[in-house]
């Protein structure tokens, strides 16, 4: 209960981080269609993060605040790089920091802790979890389809590898979005596990 | 990126073209005055199916209804972003509760379907993207420091105009026959009254035990209010373009006597108006003499 307690935490945390973000994106970009996606998937993350916040006290932990809290100091680090881009002219840096970086990691740490806890005493951070993952889908699609529509030349494509790679290592540093273990060990034996 | 978002900097594709507010407020094609005969009223006077501008009048209200849907997405969006959440209220220290960040993201989707609706509609209404100018008034109100102030100015003063602005519609859509517009209007002055009765809510919580700072913001509503009465434009005379909507203002939270103050601001507003432009009209005449 208490993995699955700090894991919780981490998530609203990380969802706190992103609606924020989009939203604060969304008078900073120029481009129409972005701009209102980024509003709608605004919404969806701060659900997320109320849905983390009410599932915290149900998971022993009176005090949602406390366990509020990034994963380590090496998420913060990414989440700054993140969430640095301001100009006009840098939308596909935002749109790749959310869309083709965060987002797929936090899917990959919600399948991983839905396919990983108690069906039966755990079904109601399964629900919310599912619930969150179907928004993230979404997301994820109408992000990709957005960058795809604003890379149109060789210049913007390196621009969003480049922006992309700085991003993805911080983010490896961190371990994930719940730091390591964000998506368990594939490599660690079962013995090595209960060693 | 920065914690603040200067109004210069709001970013808009080429289409957009950004008028200051105090060059439509001086503009008097904007005013009605009464020259003794009610049928030579001149300026837009109410907003009905039978005026011969009506189709144009209706177009431009529509666009700025869309530009003002932007900007509320913005700001919105804005105050997601410029404010960190704790236990403070948000004076000094720029801190406000979990909940009212995530009422601000609720209405980042409620306005972003709203400029969708609003792009729609225009389409439906033969008006192009940029077609009509904007002001950028509202966002303005957005950035405000004070989150109190800031939910004051726009959820109270200027999603109130809303509620005003989307009855009005709503009810030209019925008397014109345009059951598509009647249908969008009164989803939107649905949520408009959401985000009323939000800006209502949180003042009332933020300030429970600060009334010097609960006057600070609805003096500054009522500044807001003013400047958005737009020289009588909405008011509850006969002639007033946008009606107030008193019913639906008191579903957001508005007192009564809150509702006849800003009535008395709308008649202010008007007055003032009507002398500048005859201020004006003499100016003119004695340089032609």
């Amino acid at each position: 209960m208490e993995e699955s307690a700090r894991r919780v935490g981490n998530y609203k945390w990380v969802e706190m981080r992103l609606f924020e973000v989009l939203g604060g994106w969304v008078a900073t970009v120029p481009e129409l269609d972005v701009k209102l996606r980024l509003g709608t998937h605004c919404y969806h993350h701060a659900w997320h993060a109320e849905l983390w916040h009410k599932r915290l006290p149900e998971l022993r932990e009176m005090n949602p605040e406390r366990l509020t809290a990034p994963a380590n100091d090496e998420l913060v680090s990414f989440i700054d790089a993140m969430t640095e881009p301001e100009g006009p002219d840098l939308t596909i840096e935002k749109l790749v920091g959310a869309y083709r970086v965060l987002i797929p990691a936090k899917i990959a740490a919600y399948t991983y802790h839905l396919n990983n806890t108690s069906t039966i005493t755990d079904a109601p951070t399964i629900r919310s979890l599912k619930f969150a993952l179907a928004d993230e889908l979404d997301d994820w699609r109408d992000g990709e389809m957005m960058l795809q529509s604003l890379i149109e030349t060789e210049d913007e494509l390196q621009r969003a590898i480049d922006h992309q790679a700085k991003l993805q290592r911080l983010l490896l540093a961190a371990g994930g979005i719940a730091g390591p273990g964000s998506i368990g060990d594939s490599y660690a034996t079962h013995e090595e596990n209960h060693a | 990126m920065r914690k603040a978002f200067p109004v210069e900097d709001l970013a808009r594709d080429a289409r957009f073209v950004r008028v200051p507010i105090t060059d439509r407020f001086n503009d008097p094609r904007t005013a009605r005055v009464d020259d003794g005969s009610s049928k030579t009223k001149r300026g837009p006077g109410r907003l009905t199916p039978d005026r011969p501008d009506a189709p144009d009048a209706a177009r431009a209200l529509m666009h700025g209804i869309f530009v003002g849907e932007i900007q509320a997405l913005e700001g919105a969006g804005r105050t997601c972003w410029d404010f960190e959440v704790g236990a403070g209220n948000g004076e000094g220290v720029q801190e406000v509760p979990f909940e009212l960040k995530l009422d601000m993201a609720r209405q980042c989707w409620d306005e972003a379907r709203h400029c969708e609706i609003s792009i729609k509609l225009s389409d439906h209404m033969g008006t192009e993207l940029g077609e009509f100018s904007e002001n950028t008034f509202l966002y303005e109100a957005a950035c405000n420091p004070d989150p109190v102030l800031r939910l004051t100015g726009v959820n109270r003063a200027l999603e109130g105009l809303a509620i005003d602005v989307f009855n009005t519609m709503r009810e030209f859509g019925d008397i014109a026959g345009d059951p598509v517009l009647e249908f969008c209007e009164d989803w939107m002055l649905a949520d408009e009254v959401t985000h009323v009765k939000m800006g209502s809510d949180w003042l009332r919580r933020l300030t429970a035990n600060d009334k010097p700072r609960q006057e600070r913001a609805l003096e500054f509503q009522r500044v807001v209010d003013k400047l958005f009465s737009l020289g009588g434009f909405r008011g509850e005379e006969d002639d007033s373009p946008v009606r107030l909507a008193r019913r639906f203002r008191e579903l957001a939270g508005f007192e009564e006597a809150e509702m006849d103050t800003l009535a008395e601001i709308a008649r202010e507003a008007r007055v003032e108006m009507e002398a500048r432009v005859e201020a004006n009209r003499a100016a003119v005449g004695t340089s032609a003499h």
